[in-house]
Parts: structure tokens; sequence; C-alpha cells
């Protein structure tokens, strides 16, 4: 029990990472680690890269009947 | 002894699935429990994920691990993006998940609720999990590329053409269909349509936030968005109670019609970021909470089934729509067993973020399993009312009669039983005017879902909140669709237009925004229109069309599947797609028929405009009426146009996909697969985000 309790926080800060992920709100941040690890320039900012992204995400079917 | 007890476990788990389909299918003349649907639907789904979808990944496509995908090759952060493999299923699943597996199986339940179940559990396991898997596998393999792109390099040019088109005739088809169900579930409904009227603003406030005082903080903003949205599913009630409010809401389907083709050009032709991407945000948690809800409310009040096993409505004359259960509960059903469309999600987003080959059995089997039992709960909840009531939400004036008691005698004598005033009480429970003749399916469903959560929360007195907040759900996630799709069908005009003159595929110009917008929005706007004032309701039309669309487009998917894995020299195997497809082409190719030719006015439209116009010639019709008809005579007969060019897309397809796999078997061409070549994987199993 004591056991499970202590899992308690990791796994909420799973959920919580997952969720951000599935929702979009850390796009960004995946984006600049991506970039980081590219080693790439000219970074797009927060928002650039948010209107960038929804314009590319909707210009494909991506919702179904 | 491991190898024992995983054995007796699986044993014990097709056993109890086998013993509640048994249930289901056996009991006559008594009610069972909708927990039968469940434990059927759910330890089906476990043997088949377990057996088949194992077998697909070792044997037919042969998963490999050690491949790098196309989000480990091209990662680049934005599109190409590995993701952990829960959080992708979840996207794959907001994705494929719209209204058709609500609306499909909610009008299906009036063959009984015996045949559409069972299509829905099987249906799903050998036919649309095995489409969205192969797909999905096969989109991995070639970088990600699209099923147009796959059918042209792999069937040939016209194979991709005729995708092409059948994408943009499935979009424009279905954007008039479920804008219909939006149309028949607000009408003269103050509520529901202030509800869903309010939902715009607030998804303009969202879509400010995200722009301009947090960028990209979608989680802020969607919180923000469900407590506005919670509020207004409230407020709606003292608009519909106030004298001066009610009227400004009150609209006819005409109206709304025209509200909604408006709604459609603006958010084609506005920024994505103002209206479209927040209001999809609002949608998709919305949608997961609500659909989690109505699980957990079914095992929880486990409600009895009163509509019977078949109904006699299998012969065709149903009241719903027209046709008999072959072929016509299958095309309805549609995506909750089976959908071409999710063949475009499947090689969309979903392979450019696949982490591993081996999460595609999870992400495009799993995701389409869920979709099934969504189905499958739709069913429950319309089964679960009393059939007459049922009959008299879903069936229109033409056919039953516009009088309350002219319904429940045309109802009534059908053998299920309604009185008039349980549908006076029943409309006062949820804050209607009337649920008399509300044809699509959201109303039922939503009567269906208000019911089973007003029995664990609440009570009567929370009925007419959850049934506002069902209708409100499904509308909101409706109107996702139709501006997503509405937005997509303009890219899609805006590049075939780009081939004739260049300037018009630029996407950020003007004109060309505004031309293409118009049509699409113009094109889907007629099949509405079209719908609104059909006097049998237009779902009896549309649906059918929208199904043969939805199932062509899942035959193309098939076609080009089989022909890749033919190349891939997998023909012992080969009858895991061709048979679905066979079954879809038969099923599409009959129903289509029916459609063009049957005698019976209310199935062929060749038949019912020659009914309309006969009455005409014989002076049954009044003046005031001739113009309102001539015109549903034009409509019926551009049906039979729209569907015999359906037809036709499929024949010249199957006898190209002939042709290249006979030539592929006898050796006379070369079998060239269009594969990316095999690079290992650099990525640890553990590492980013396993």
């Amino acid at each position: 029990m004591r056991g499970a309790w202590r899992k308690l926080p990791g796994m909420a800060r799973r959920f919580w990472m997952q969720l951000r992920e599935w929702c979009g709100d850390a796009s960004y941040e995946r984006y600049l680690r991506a970039a980081h690890r590219k080693n790439a320039a000219n970074l797009a900012t927060p928002e650039q890269f948010y209107i960038e992204q929804l314009e590319r995400r909707y210009s494909k079917p991506n919702r179904c009947c | 002894m491991k190898k024992f007890v995983s054995a007796f476990i699986w044993i014990a788990i097709a056993v109890t699935g086998a013993g509640a389909l048994a249930a289901i299918a056996l009991q006559r003349n008594e009610r069972i429990s909708a927990t039968w649907f469940v434990v059927a639907a759910v330890c089906f789904y476990l043997v088949a994920y377990r057996f088949y979808a194992a077998f697909l990944a070792a044997k037919m496509v042969a998963l490999d691990d050690t491949r790098a995908t196309p989000a480990e090759r091209n990662d680049d952060g934005r599109d190409f993006v590995a993701t952990n493999k829960w959080v992708l299923f979840g996207h794959h699943f907001a994705a494929i998940a719209g209204p058709g597996p609500l609306v499909g199986p909610t009008l299906a339940a009036q063959f009984g609720y015996l045949p559409g179940t069972l299509w829905l559990i099987a249906g799903a396991a050998f036919a649309g999990c095995v489409q969205d898997f192969v797909i999905l596998f096969c989109s991995i393999r070639r970088n990600g590329k699209s099923l147009g792109e796959m059918a042209r390099d792999e069937v040939g040019k016209r194979g991709g053409f005729i995708a092409q088109l059948a994408v943009l005739a499935i979009l424009i088809i279905l954007l008039g269909v479920v804008a219909l169900v939006v149309v028949n579930a607000l009408k003269t409904s103050p509520w529901a349509t202030f509800t869903l009227a309010m939902t715009i603003p607030i998804a303009l406030l969202m879509g400010v936030y995200l722009r301009y005082w947090r960028p990209g903080r979608v989680l802020e903003a969607s919180v923000i968005g469900l407590a506005l949205v919670m509020f207004v599913v409230v407020a709606g009630q003292w608009v519909a109670e106030s004298a001066s409010w009610a009227g400004v809401f009150t609209l006819s389907g005409v109206a709304l019609a025209y509200w909604i083709i408006a709604y459609g050009f603006a958010a084609s032709a506005l920024p994505v970021w103002l209206l479209l991407a927040p209001r999809d945000y609002l949608s998709a948690f919305i949608k997961a909470g609500a659909i989690f809800s109505l699980a957990a409310g079914i095992l929880i009040v486990r409600p009895e089934i009163q509509m019977p096993a078949l109904t006699k409505f299998v012969d065709g004359s149903g009241p719903v729509f027209a046709g008999k259960i072959f072929p016509f509960c299958f095309i309805t059903i549609a995506c909750g067993a089976i959908s071409g469309f999710h063949s475009l999600i499947s090689s969309g987003t979903t392979p450019k973020m696949i982490q591993r080959e081996g999460h595609a059995r999870f992400i495009g089997y799993g995701a389409m399993l869920l979709e099934s039992f969504v189905g499958v709960m739709a069913m429950v909840a319309a089964c679960a009312m009393q059939p007459g009531v049922y009959f008299a939400i879903n069936s229109p004036a033409g056919v039953v009669g516009a009088t309350p008691e002219g319904v429940a005698a045309t109802i009534s004598g059908w053998g299920y039983q309604l009185d008039p005033q349980t549908m006076i009480n029943m409309a006062h429970a949820v804050g209607e005017q009337t649920l008399f003749n509300r044809a699509g399916g959201a109303p039922s469903l939503a009567v269906g879902m208000a019911q089973i959560f007003s029995s664990t929360i609440g009570g009567e007195r929370l009925m007419s909140i959850w049934y506002h907040f069902a209708i409100m759900f499904e509308a909101l996630f409706i109107l996702t669709v139709l501006d997503a799709g509405t937005r997509v069908g303009r890219f899609m005009v805006q590049e075939m237009g780009g081939r004739v003159w260049k300037p018009f595929a630029q996407t950020s110009w003007m004109p060309s925004v505004v031309i293409s917008s118009a049509f699409v929005v113009g094109a889907w706007g007629y099949f509405l229109y079209q719908g609104v004032i059909d006097p049998f309701g237009g779902i009896n039309s549309l649906w059918p069309l929208f199904g043969i669309a939805n199932q062509l487009l899942a035959a193309v998917a098939l076609v080009v599947a089989t022909t890749i894995l033919l190349k891939m020299g997998r023909l012992k195997w080969i009858f895991v797609t061709v048979v679905p497809m066979a079954w879809l082409i038969t099923v599409t190719m009959t129903a289509s028929w029916q459609k063009i030719f049957s005698d019976n006015a209310r199935i062929g439209f060749l038949s019912g405009a020659k009914a309309l116009k006969a009455q005409i010639a014989a002076g049954k019709i009044p003046a005031a009426k001739i113009t309102e008809i001539q015109r549903t005579i034009f409509n019926l007969r551009m049906d039979t146009v729209v569907t015999a060019v359906l037809a036709a897309m499929i024949l010249v397809l199957v006898a190209e996909a002939l042709f290249r796999w006979t030539a592929i078997l006898t050796k006379r061409s070369e079998a060239v697969l269009h594969e990316t070549p095999y690079v290992a994987t650099q990525w640890v199993a553990g590492a980013e985000g396993d």
C-alpha cells in the first residue's frame, strides 16, 4: 500500500505530461527539443510556431466522420 | 504453467464472450440487460486483438521494430514527431471518432438491436480495424504518404485520381448530411440553438487567448472554454423560458440551414487560429468526456433493452429510412464498423508520429475497436428507450403524420404502443416543445443519453440539462467536422484549380480563398437544403448516399492494401483484405443499384421522382406546393447522378486493380513496391517516451 502511495506522484506527473502531449499544450517544448537535437538556428517563437502548426494541421483531413 | 494459465484465461474470455453473444442473439420476448452487450463486445474485442490482430501484425505485414519509422528518419519537431503510443492512440482515436458511430447505429436500430450490434462488433474486428491497421502500416513503410499518393504509386494513376475524387465527394456529402443532423437537432429548440450559438463567441475568445495572450497554452484555454460551455448549457434554460429571447433563438429548419451555411463559409475563410482550432480543442475534450461518461453510465445503470432483436422493418418498410436489412443496415452503420475516412487519418498524421512499427497494431487496430465500442453504446442508448418513443422521434412527418394523435395511432398500429401523453411528458422533461418528427438520430440519442445520465446523477430534475448537454456535445463536434472538412475541401479545390491556373493554388490569396470556400460550402449546402425541405426528412435519401460514399472510400483503401500485400508476396493471407473488400463492393453496388432503380418510391430516386411527377400530373399536389415538389424531383435526379458516379468510380478502380493483380500473379509485370529502403533504428527501446 505504501509502495503504491509512493508511486502516485510519478503516475500523476506522467498522466499530466501525456495529457499535455495529447492536447497539443506541449508542442512547442517538443519542437524546441527537436531543434536542440539538430542544433537548428532561427527558432520560431511560440506564437509563430502555434500559427504555423495550425495551418499545417488543418490543411489535410484530420477529423473523421 | 504460465502458458496453461494464459490459455485458461483466454478460453474463459472467449467462452464468456460467446455466451454473451448467444444471449443477445437468442433472447426473444424477454428484455435483456445492456450488460450483455458490453460483455459480448469487450470479450470479442479482446480475443480479436490478442489473436487476429497479432496474426496480422506477425504474419500478414510482419511489423519490424528494428526498422526506423518516418518519425525517426525525418524528426523535425513539427510533422514528424515520435510520440508515446498512448498519447498517439488518443490522437488517433480523437481524429477517427466523429458523429458517424453515434448517428449510424441509432438510425440502424429501426431493424432491431441484433443486426446492427453484430455488424458493429464483427465488422470492426474483420473489416474496419484491418483497413485502419494495414493502411497505417503501408503509410509507415512509405514515409507517411497519403492514401491518394499510395494509390497512384501502387495501383496506377487512375487509382490515385479516383481516390482523390472519392475523398472530395465523400467530404461534400458527409458535410451536407452531418449539417442536416444538426439542423434537425436544433430546429424549434431555443435552448439547444442558444447553447450552440454561444460556443462561437467562446471559441473566438479561446482563439484570441491562444494567439495573443498565451500562445499555444491549449489546456488553460480549454479549461476556460469548458467552464463557459457548461455555463451556457445551463443558461440555455433561462433563454428558453424568457418570452422575449426564446423567439430570437427559435428557428425553422430552413433558417438554421442558412445560418449553418454562412457559418461554414466563415469558418473556412477566417484564419484557422480564430475559430476552427479552438473549437476543435473544446470539442476534443467534450467528446472524450461524454464518451467515457456514457460508458460509465451504461455500466452503472445497466439499462434494459426495450427494442426487440428484430423489428418488422427488416423487410425494407422502415419509417426512419427505407430499404431492406441487406444492404442498408451495413450502409447505415458505416463508421462504427468500417469507415473509408479512417484511411485518410491512418495515412495522414498518425504514421508520421508513430515511434515503432510494433505500435501500429495498438493504434491502428485498437483505436478502431474503441470506435466500434462507441457504436455499441449508441445502439444501447437508442434501444433502451421504448420502441414507440424511438420511432416517434426518428420518423418524419411524411411517414407517420404531424399530429401527436396521428403519430401515436400510426406507431401503435405497427405494434409499438405509444401514448401521445408519453411524448408530451418526455418533451417537457427534456425542456423541448416537441420531440415528434426529429429525424437524424441526434435527438433520440440525446434522449437515450439523458435517461442514462439522469439515472446516475440528478434524476428527473437534471434530465433537461443532460439532454441539452448531449445535444450540445453532438452538435459541437459535428460543427468541428464541418469547419475542418470545409477547410480541407477548400484546399483540395484550390489544388485542383491550381492545375488549370497556377495562382488559384495559393492558399492565402483572398479571391481564391473566397471562390473555393464558396464552392465547397455551396456544394454541401445544396445537399443540406435538399434534406431540410425533403418531406421525408432528408435522412432517408442522404444518409444512404453518405454511407455509399464512405464505404466506397473504404473499398478504395482495401484495394490499395490488397495490391500492396500482393506485391509483398502475401498471397496466402490475402483473404484478410480481399474478403472485406469484396463484401464492401457487394454492399455498395447493391445499395447504389437499389437507390437508383428500385420500384419502391421511398427507396429508388428515379421511382420517387416518377411518383411525384405522376402526382403533379394527376392534380394531387396543391398549386402552392408545385414549385417545392418540382425542386424535390430535381434533387432526386441529382442524387441519381451522384450515386451513379460513385458506383462507376468503384467499378473503374476494381477493373484497374484486377488488371494489375492478374499481371502480378501471372508475372507479366514486375511487382515493384514503393517502400522506403530499410534503415535500422538508432533508438533504444524505452527511450523517446516509451
